[in-house]
């Protein structure tokens, strides 16, 4: 007789069970409570959907805010948006982040004895109008300052006309994340903040430094548009990026000119004919043959289409220098007529500087800030917050902590935007509505509405404050009124024009003085992260957690440097720099980054906030190097504008990566074909198909075979594995011929339909908004680069639940490999890739469970069943792609120091996934909670499944469009059109596992006429002469 | 001694234990059916449903369109007993919660062991009766749980062993996810 190995472990389960369970049961008595009266519209398990606006950043993106019985519990792109398309980024979905923020202000504060303490709406009320009639009544109101974060729509105005009913002066649009010198520069060339610009119609793209898809101008609109550009492959624009440090769009472009800080403009100005190459390449410090070819195809490649960025004192210069360029690209490359009109009303940053010296000579008598951080963003140097303290009486209506609200005493907490009336003008013609999703989570009340109230209570202004709300107010000035705007809410757009404030005029501003007059080892390049921005995402956990798209890096700051600079001063990753500047010094571990000139350090900004919140601490605040006043000649924050002095600090700090190894040591995991070998093979015939010029793996000097065999292309529906039979349970009995639901022919259907998706390599850019999309969707906790439980709960202790110890639960890690440039080289590639559970046909993992918590469904889902997982790990040993993650600690209970979501944070989790406790295995379920629902909704419906009617939380979120989700074995899903591009492969295909996820090669845009040392060989049989080592 | 009798505590314990055990799981202890706690106000199933002719969803709303089936408002319990009955003691405590703007904390009695999903509306679509998980509840005077709710009495109707045969996917992600 033989035991099977299940049945074994059943006895011996039985056995430890009749001991393990008695006095189990929990006793607890729970309740079900109804509502007092059902609102509207509202089924209880039902999700309701609000078309509202995303006001993270100031590009105002549509988005729809997914409630729950009364909960926002995720934001999806709005589809019917013209600018954003039904795309979101990480900075958008971690918006739930901001309203749900444990840190956030409960209630009205007011500073008494130095401390805040709280205060009803009254209270506050009463002290704010008694305040403001003091500053009135003394005649110094016209010195008041009113410093807002920029949004777009009608708010601006409507604050304008309540402070000049008042007899106070405008406010300062302020935003510190926004590139002022672009959008000085802009207005001045186009006559416009930002104009749309089109990838498409370009044949070569010139970047200055301008990272058009990580944070320069609206980033998901452009990202869309690149996608767009470049999925036309034989079209597609090339990027050449030029800038001493290859952000994410500098990696994603197919050329880098690692020019030095501060040079770009001689560069620009060579294109133009102004300099010679020979003049550019010494100051660039750029081969001299580089910048003619860069000459030649600028001129010759046409349209051309050149965007500067702006963090040097010469930063405007450089802007109307290349929009210069760009004068024979108006209406193809250069949209002026389709302007992004988000960006208008910003404010020159030096007006709030002005203003901020007024406060430092004790001339201002009162200063509201909302929303706006100048103490954090001008840097230490600046010494904002000692001329803030001169101010008599200081307001905040800011509705979480930051810097300068710290400062101030009074705090009227803004509703959050998901809370909140408003609109928008994303785009010129356009509306966008913003409505609030949810009642306020905390005591917080809309600024508009308080100062309406505040209009109310004051005799002279009483008459003039309109009846209700602000919302009131909205519909008094929307053409058509309450009947139109009810209409038009539920897209979250429409057409129309509203009237929006205009930008001051600028002041006069003397720049910093260029960066090679300044003295130092390297030169400091600061930049915004991002994900976190100029800080304000640092309190979110999910964007602390999300490694940088570029280094990889986790709740840490380092200091980039290239691998030559390390060897020059014998310094490894994680060891420990001092960075010195006149402002300040910052200690930090190194970061060997082959993506930054060997003369250049790199620190992100962003982090290190103190005064921000319990997850805003992590990290050092690169803003303390910032010289005072390190200012362009439009007045925006030039971030690049000193050398440093880098000494060895000495000791080491381990770095906080998710990443193992920036290599792929020849194992093929992304690949890349080059554009011009597309189409010659005779798609999609299996064998032929890999017939097109394999890039990459060459590292190791040899050649990753393709399979032979046809794995590649068969989505046979069902199951695939040997260990199907295993997996059937009793009905897989061997001598037995019914294969229950596995049996194609099943009543079911289920075993009719193969889940599957495909990811477009040449659409990702490595965003990594599907991580963040996925964390929202599915309920993963965050675990922290250290020990993060001693910060979230004072009073707990603990040990170990961190990323350090690789305890991320992240379900898609966005991997970021690097090809070429081992020399230390310019010219190497990168190649991003999304990594989550492939869905083996014929997964490693299902065999080794001793207690069949995993197993393949008939619908091709590898399957995780949490309440059958004992947490043996063997499935994690054996999956050759490293996507199970287990949960080492109670991230999801929330008596356990390791509780991920503190109050309120736990308001966000999704109620269709369970949250996992200790000890459970987990990995990406192809959100199957979404198909489940898809499948309610036809049966309810009695229809059958349609074709692409739902998607997973990562092909919903994605900017690029890279990613599709479908039925591989139904013709009419998209997917399966994807599945048979020639582009196609799987990761591992040698292993036999079958996998669902199908990857399309990226497509490489060599230079023409020239090979790169990144487009490598072409590996033909037996004779790959390598390039580089 | 005082040693040898702490060491014969240990078997004491595991045949207890293991007594325990047995007794419980033949007396079907272990699971929660015949569950019926006191409501906080008693609401007599019978008389709405039998005496009235109510249909379940006129309070249970959600349960032919949501997962979860709802649990009516006080505004309906209100919509009738404003004037219905308003002079019963069960009655005037309703109004009483009522009146405080307080909802009626019922205690829950069918409670789904934890990481289930359980779709009420395609339940109900798919033509089973309510009566078929929750037993006569328009007979009970005061509801008990009338199942198990274990995953064996799940199964066997979704693999047709119920009366009338049913069916319905049998899949572990069909409810585990």
């Amino acid at each position: 007789m033989t035991v099977k190995r299940r049945e074994f472990l059943k006895v011996i389960g039985a056995g430890t069970a009749t001991v393990a369970s008695v006095g189990c049961g929990t006793g607890e008595v729970e309740r079900l409570i109804p509502y007092l009266i059902s609102p509207d519209e509202t089924v209880p398990g039902v999700s309701n959907y609000y078309a509202t606006t995303c006001r993270e950043c100031s590009a105002a993106c549509g988005v729809l805010a997914e409630t729950r019985d009364g909960r926002v519990i995720k934001l999806e792109g709005n589809p019917e948006h013209p600018l954003s398309r039904g795309a979101i980024c990480a900075r958008g979905q971690s918006a739930v982040q901001g309203l749900y923020n444990p840190d956030r202000f409960r209630t009205p504060m007011v500073r008494r004895n130095g401390a805040l303490e709280r205060v009803t709406w009254e209270q506050a009320l009463q002290l704010f109008a008694q305040k403001l009639g003091e500053a009135r009544a003394s005649g110094r109101a016209g010195s008041a300052v009113f410093i807002n974060q920029h949004e777009s729509g009608s708010f601006p105005a409507f604050l304008d006309s309540w402070l000049g009913a008042l007899g106070m002066p405008p406010h300062i649009s302020f935003d510190a994340q926004s590139d002022f010198a672009a959008i000085a520069a802009n207005r001045q060339s186009y006559g416009v903040s930002w104009p749309r610009y089109d990838f498409k119609a370009a044949r070569v793209v010139v970047s200055f430094g301008a990272d058009f898809l990580d944070g320069w101008g609206p980033s998901v609109v452009q990202q869309l548009d690149w996608a767009e550009a470049r999925a036309d492959h034989a079209h597609a624009p090339r990027l050449i990026y030029v800038g001493p440090r290859r952000s994410l769009t500098g990696l994603n472009a197919d050329e880098w000119i690692a020019c030095k800080p501060g040079s770009q403009l001689i560069i620009a100005q060579m294109l133009a004919g102004q300099a010679s190459v020979a003049a550019a390449a010494t100051a660039s410090g750029v081969a001299a043959a580089q910048l003619s070819n860069l000459q030649r195809d600028f001129s010759s490649l046409r349209p051309n289409l050149a965007l500067a960025g702006g963090t040097g004192p010469r930063a405007m210069q450089l802007a109307l220098a290349v929009n210069a360029l760009n004068q024979g690209n108006a209406g193809s490359t250069v949209r002026v007529d389709e302007a992004v009109t988000a960006y208008d009303g910003i404010d020159s940053p030096a007006i709030a500087r002005a203003a901020i010296e007024r406060m430092r000579a004790g001339t201002v008598p009162i200063l509201f800030v909302r929303g706006a951080n100048p103490v954090h963003a001008f840097g230490k140097a600046a010494r904002v917050a000692e001329a803030i303290g001169r101010v008599p009486f200081k307001v905040s209506f800011s509705s979480v902590p930051d810097e300068t609200t710290e400062l101030c005493d009074l705090i009227l907490p803004d509703n959050h935007s998901l809370e909140s009336w408003g609109d928008a003008a994303p785009v010129r013609g356009m509306v966008g509505l913003q409505q609030p999703a949810m009642e306020p989570v905390f005591d917080t009340r809309a600024t508009a509405d308080v100062l309406l109230e505040l209009s109310r209570r004051n005799p002279t202004t009483a008459a003039q404050a309109p009846a209700g709300g602000y919302r009131n107010w909205l519909i008094s000035r929307f053409p058509g009124g309450a009947r139109e705007l009810t209409a038009a809410m539920p897209a979250g757009i429409t057409q129309g024009t509203i009237g929006t404030r205009a930008a001051r005029a600028g002041v006069t501003v003397t720049p910093s003085a260029p960066i090679e007059s300044t003295t130092g080892d390297l030169y400091l390049m600061l930049y915004q992260h991002p994900l976190l921005a100029d800080g304000r995402g640092a309190n979110k956990p999910w964007l602390q957690e999300l490694p940088d798209p570029v280094t990889k890096i986790c709740w840490q700051s380092v200091a980039e440097i290239h691998p030559r600079t390390a060897e020059r001063m014998g310094v490894e990753n994680g060891d420990l720099l001092t960075v010195a500047t006149g402002a300040g010094s910052l200690t930090l571990p190194a970061l060997v980054y082959l993506g930054v000139r060997d003369d250049t350090v790199a620190i992100a900004t962003g982090r290190g906030r103190v005064g921000a919140g319990r997850y805003a601490r992590s990290g050092l605040n690169a803003l303390d190097l910032l010289p005072a006043n390190a200012s362009d000649s439009s007045g925006g924050i030039a971030y690049v504008t000193t050398k440093a002095r880098v000494t060895k600090a000495g000791g080491h700090h381990e770095i906080v990566t998710t990443e193992g190894s920036a290599r792929q040591h020849g194992r093929g995991i992304a690949r890349a074909v080059a554009a011009g070998s597309l189409g010659q093979a005779h798609a999609p015939a299996p064998a032929a198909a890999h017939g097109a010029a394999e890039e990459g793996h060459h590292e190791d000097g040899h050649v990753v075979p393709e399979m032979a065999g046809a794995a590649s292309r068969e989505f046979l529906p069902g199951l695939r594995a040997p260990v199907a039979n295993d997996a059937q349970g009793d009905l897989g009995d061997p001598n037995s011929n019914d294969k229950g639901m596995y049996h194609p022919d099943h009543w079911s259907g289920m075993a009719k339909r193969r889940w599957a998706m495909t990811i477009d390599l040449a659409r990702c850019t490595g965003c990594s908004a599907c991580v963040t999309a996925c964390y929202a969707e599915n309920n993963i906790p965050t675990v922290g680069g250290e020990w993060q439980g001693g910060k979230i709960f004072p009073d707990r202790t603990g040990f170990g639940a961190n990323i350090l110890r690789s305890r991320e639960m992240a379900w898609i890690r966005l991997e970021r490999y690097f090809e070429g440039g081992l020399d230390g080289g310019t010219d190497f590639e990168t190649r991003f890739i999304p990594m989550m559970c492939q869905h083996c046909g014929n997964a490693p993992c299902e065999p080794v469970c001793p207690v069949y918590a995993t197993y393949h469904a008939p619908d091709g889902l590898n399957v995780q069943v949490y309440n059958r997982c004992v947490g043996t790990r063997y499935c994690s040993n054996n999956c050759p792609y490293k996507v199970r993650y287990f949960n080492w600690f109670g991230y999801g209970e929330p008596n356990r120091p390791h509780y991920a979501f503190p109050e309120p944070l736990n308001w966000q989790l999704n109620p269709d996934v369970t949250v996992r406790g200790k000890g459970v295995m987990e990995k990406c379920t192809f959100c199957v909670q979404r198909i489940r629902e898809a499948e309610h909704r036809a049966s309810s419906e009695k229809r059958p499944l349609q074709a692409d009617e739902f998607t997973t939380a990562c092909a919903q979120a994605c900017p690029s469009r890279a990613i599709t989700f479908g039925d591989a074995a139904d013709s009419s899903w998209a997917v399966t059109k994807l599945i048979d591009d020639e582009r196609a492969y799987h990761v591992f295909e040698e292993l036999n596992t079958y996998t669902a996820v199908v990857y399309l090669k990226k497509v490489n845009h060599p230079r023409e006429g020239a090979a790169s040392a990144a487009t490598g060989p072409t590996p033909t049989a037996g004779a790959a002469p390598q390039a580089g080592h | 001694m005082k040693l040898r009798r702490q060491w014969a505590a240990v078997p004491a314990f595991l045949t207890l234990a293991a007594l325990a055990t047995i007794v419980s799981a033949y007396s079907g202890a272990s699971s929660s059916a015949g569950n019926s706690p006191t409501q906080p106000v008693r609401f007599p199933h019978p008389v709405h449903v039998q005496t009235l002719k109510m249909n379940c969803l006129y309070c249970h709303f959600a349960a032919n369109k949501s997962p979860d089936p709802g649990m009516p408002a006080m505004s309906t319990c209100m919509g009738c007993h404003t004037i219905v009955g308003a002079g019963k003691p069960e009655i005037q405590k309703l109004a009483g919660y009522w009146n405080r703007q307080q909802p009626v904390p019922w205690v829950r009695i069918h409670k789904l062991p934890e990481y289930v999903k359980f779709p009420h509306m395609r339940h109900v679509g798919g033509g089973v009766s309510c009566q078929t998980c929750h037993g006569d509840v328009q007979n009970m005077q005061q509801v008990s749980q009338a199942n198990s709710l274990g995953m064996g009495w799940c199964v066997s109707c979704h693999i047709g062993q119920s009366n009338p045969p049913l069916r319905a996917r049998y899949d572990c992600a069909t409810c585990h996810y």
